[in-house]
């Protein structure tokens, strides 16, 4: 037992240490693409308006005509205290657009996951406990489907029915623009921040407003979810211990349920939790096209406006969320399976 | 903006106020007295905001929050491009249009309740110059040499003469903030309760691209009256949520920025009206003299004369732009004072092949002409708009146009760095003078428009309107500018664009609002 939390730990510090060199070449990454981008935050704020004169020296004055290694070194220390810094285009603090529009992306993102759990894990397993029947067939091709469905695509065809022709569902923002107006923010969630100032009525509204996004970014997600779950139910499924299962005169539902789903778990949760980095992503082009006020939908229009100090922070925010949860989900495999820390 | 020196005559006065408020009552204070209908209206756009400081913006989307937000010493009657007076009362002082006096009107109070003073006025056009923001519009203010109070007076001193400065006074450079809350080194940050201004609103709250909501300014002292109480700007991502947020109902007016295709859908929608207003936005083809098509001088003229023969204007308005645009015959919108149809008057108003073909052949230049015609897509969208000016000028095989792009960036800088021998520009004004198509584009010493035209007189004429406040002198020196222009044509016009916006069945005001200022002004729009 000691030797195996001995070997738990050291696994641990080795995949921390490696993300410093991670992160570091991420965020190298980032600066050097929106470098190499043509362009800069004056040229496309104020090009057209301005003499090239006049552009040139605002550009000097912002300091994009410093050598490339003093704005890295810049960069890096800003990023390494924790000070993001303030958008180049509106003068927005980095960290006031994480809190405000990441809570939108995070409200988003649980929700579609959990959309594509519920979807996803039910039919996988129903999938392959019913291999090559119809049932599989359906399920097969639902997955294949709706997993190389473009999100936007998938989006406007969503809008279009449940929206337009049906008029069920609004099909942008969080919220209608009067009650929006009037929630107070606590935590930059308008369903949490309306059941804390108790205004239950607008409930229906904001869970209205959430509906087709998540299901248009989960249903997404659930394809590989379902087709994941189905392969690993049916290899579970000729396992031994199933087959003792089942000689026990267990139900037929039990014996999928407890044993085979549970055993073909941990290539799940590893594979499912890697799609957050998906997640994020399709939460990018979902929040364009649903006029959801997340980070992925400031990011489009900060990389339009070549805002540097914007995008890199929010493309660091997304890196380090993406390498934290791929450490989690490391640690937690080489929590359930010792195999790996060896 | 460039300013040229020049002789100055004449003494202009603003109409005061109290001339144009006749319908809304006197000039200071009435509408304070007003009690707003119970009326909450929601806009939707895909603008942008920069800042809310005025020091630190220079851009559209944030002066139409500033519009309402601040005042201005002056401003224009709705609908018209007559000046009159906001929070001061104008006028030139001696024989020259290099000294501008305002007088602060009484009773004008910003919304946490200070007064606002002279030295509020100096010290809001100071601060411009000494934050010096990148964003800024101290550009904007350049013809300003100096800016004093004393008293309840504001004294302007202009480095040279510029009848256009008044028209200056009225854009969001001019907007004037509370010294005693403004720093005079750094913006104001754009947060609810820290946006003080004296105009009819104060802003409740603002969340940044999402949403911002405006109340009445209970200190309120200017003229205007009120037909809304509350009004609420959602800040849409993309034309195709404003779209269908107009549509749903979700918003009451969808503003910029639409596509000649979703104002036509709009247009067959149950409920919604499509109000179009007067717009001054120009797009034209620059020709840089230097590496244009053309071995001598006069076969270059000659090549530019041709393209202006064959380009069609009405085709281009009708196919392109679906009706959502105007053909355009001179530099200058035809909004505005001192507009002549210069184009239209040289060479006709449709194409003429065989007069194209005259012009090349007494030039003695070989055809066809082979040229690339560049565009740009991201920042003007002016795809389609290319490919049928390469197959109107192609018409008849005097040219071979073929076409290119760029992204706005790398299309910006190119195409003022001599990388580009014909490209499509547009230009957007700051304010709605004539002045402000003229010297940006012909000037000989001009920065912006970096094309290499110049011609001596038309450099007269410039200097002549903007040293004039008499508007026959100025129109009659715009005329024989636009005439030359037309001749040489360094610049061919193509279309004028108007403020588009699909408004829901039962909301008021919008029509009135969308004119050539483009200031969309909250406190006139309703609900009936």
């Amino acid at each position: 037992m000691a030797s195996s939390t001995g070997s738990l730990r050291r696994y641990f510090i080795t995949r921390l240490l490696l993300v410093l060199p991670m992160v570091l070449i991420l965020l190298t990454l980032v600066f050097m693409l929106m470098r190499v981008a043509p362009g800069n935050p004056i040229l496309a704020a104020l090009g057209g308006h301005l003499s090239p004169s006049q552009l040139a020296a605002r550009e000097r004055a912002a300091g994009y005509d410093k050598p490339l290694i003093v704005q890295y070194w810049e960069y890096l220390r800003q990023v390494f205290t924790g000070n993001l810094g303030t958008t180049i285009t509106d003068h927005r603090p980095v960290t006031q657009i994480i809190a405000q529009n990441g809570a939108a992306t995070l409200e988003l993102t649980a929700s579609a996951m959990f959309v594509a759990v519920v979807v996803g894990i039910p039919l996988g397993m129903l999938a392959g406990r019913m291999r090559d029947t119809w049932v599989d067939a359906s399920a097969r091709i639902f997955g294949i489907v709706i997993y190389a469905a473009p999100v936007f695509f998938l989006g406007l065809l969503a809008q279009e029915l449940f929206g337009h022709i049906l008029n069920w569902l609004p099909t942008s923002s969080e919220a209608s623009v009067i009650i929006q107006a009037n929630l107070t923010a606590h935590t930059n969630i308008p369903i949490i921040d309306a059941m804390i100032d108790g205004q239950w009525g607008d409930l229906p509204d904001l869970f209205a407003h959430l509906v087709l996004p998540a299901m248009t970014l989960g249903l997404v997600i659930s394809g590989v979810v379902l087709r994941l779950v189905r392969v690993n139910v049916i290899q579970t499924m000729k396992g031994d211990y199933v087959e003792a299962a089942r000689a026990r005169g267990l139900k037929e539902r039990d014996v999928v349920v407890h044993h085979a789903f549970r055993n073909a778990l941990v290539p799940i949760i590893t594979v499912t939790g890697l799609q957050a980095a998906l997640l994020l992503s399709g939460a990018v082009l979902t929040e364009e096209t649903f006029n959801w006020p997340g980070i992925g939908n400031q990011l489009i229009y900060y990389l339009e406006a070549r805002d540097y100090i914007a995008v890199q922070g929010i493309i660091t925010l997304f890196a380090l969320a993406v390498v934290a949860i791929s450490l989690i989900i490391d640690l937690l495999n080489a929590w359930i399976d010792p195999r790996v820390r060896y | 903006m460039s300013r040229l020196a020049g002789v100055v005559v004449g003494v202009a006065l603003i109409v005061p106020a109290t001339a144009w408020a006749g319908a809304s009552g006197a000039a200071t204070n009435n509408a304070a007295h007003h009690t707003p209908p119970n009326v909450t209206i929601t806009l939707g756009t895909t603008d942008r905001i920069v800042s809310l400081d005025p020091a630190g913006s220079y851009d559209l989307p944030s002066w139409t929050i500033i519009y309402n937000v601040y005042q201005t010493l002056l401003k224009y009657i709705p609908s018209t491009t007559t000046i009159v007076s906001d929070a001061g009362t104008c006028a030139w002082q001696g024989t020259g249009a290099t000294t501008y006096v305002c007088t602060v009107n009484p009773k004008q109070f910003f919304s946490n309740g200070d007064p606002v003073t002279a030295a509020d006025v100096a010290f809001s056009f100071n601060r411009i110059n000494k934050i010096a923001n990148s964003d800024g519009p101290q550009s904007l203010i350049a013809p300003m040499k100096s800016v004093t109070a004393s008293g309840d007076k504001v004294t302007f001193k202009l480095k040279a003469a510029d009848a256009a400065w008044p028209d200056v006074l009225t854009t969001g450079a001019g907007a004037i903030v509370d010294q005693k809350v403004y720093s005079l080194k750094s913006l104001q940050p754009s947060v609810a309760g820290k946006i003080i201004g004296s105009g009819p609103y104060y802003m409740a709250s603002y969340t940044p691209n999402q949403l911002a909501v405006f109340k009445p300014n209970p200190h309120y002292g200017g003229n205007d009256v009120l037909q809304n109480s509350e009004f609420i700007v959602r800040y849409e991502e993309t034309a195709t949520t404003l779209v269908s947020d107009v549509t749903s109902g979700a918003v009451d007016i969808a503003y910029r920025e639409l596509n000649p295709t979703q104002i036509l859908a709009l247009e067959k929608t149950s409920g919604i009206t499509v109000v179009q207003g007067k717009g001054i936005e120009i797009r034209y083809i620059v020709f840089n003299l230097k590496i244009q098509p053309g071995s001598t001088t006069a076969q270059k003229l000659a090549i530019r004369q041709a393209v202006a023969y064959l380009v069609n204007r009405n085709d281009i308005a009708k196919n392109v732009y679906k009706g959502t645009v105007k053909p355009l015959y001179s530099i200058i919108a035809d909004a505005l004072a001192g507009h002549i149809n210069s184009f239209e008057n040289v060479y006709g108003s449709s194409p003429n092949v065989a007069k194209a073909k005259a012009v090349l052949k007494a030039a003695g230049v070989k055809t066809p002409v082979s040229f690339t015609l560049w565009y740009n897509t991201d920042h003007y969208g002016d795809a389609d708009l290319a490919t049928e000016l390469q197959r109107q000028i192609n018409t008849g095989g005097l040219f071979d146009v073929s076409l290119n792009t760029a992204e706005w960036s790398t299309y910006i800088q190119a195409g003022t760095t001599n990388q580009y021998g014909v490209s499509l520009f547009g230009w957007f004004p700051d304010y709605p003078d004539a002045d402000d198509y003229t010297g940006p584009f012909y000037l000989c010493d001009e920065e912006w428009m970096v094309n290499h035209y110049c011609n001596k007189q038309v450099n007269v004429d410039i200097a002549a309107e903007e040293a004039s406040t008499v508007q026959s002198v100025r129109d009659a020196a715009f005329a024989k500018l636009q005439t030359l222009t037309a001749e040489d044509a360094p610049l061919i016009p193509i279309w004028q664009g108007g403020q588009v916006a699909g408004v829901r069945d039962g909301v008021t005001g919008v029509k009135s609002t969308l004119d050539a200022s483009y200031t969309f002004r909250f406190w006139l729009i309703g609900k009936s």
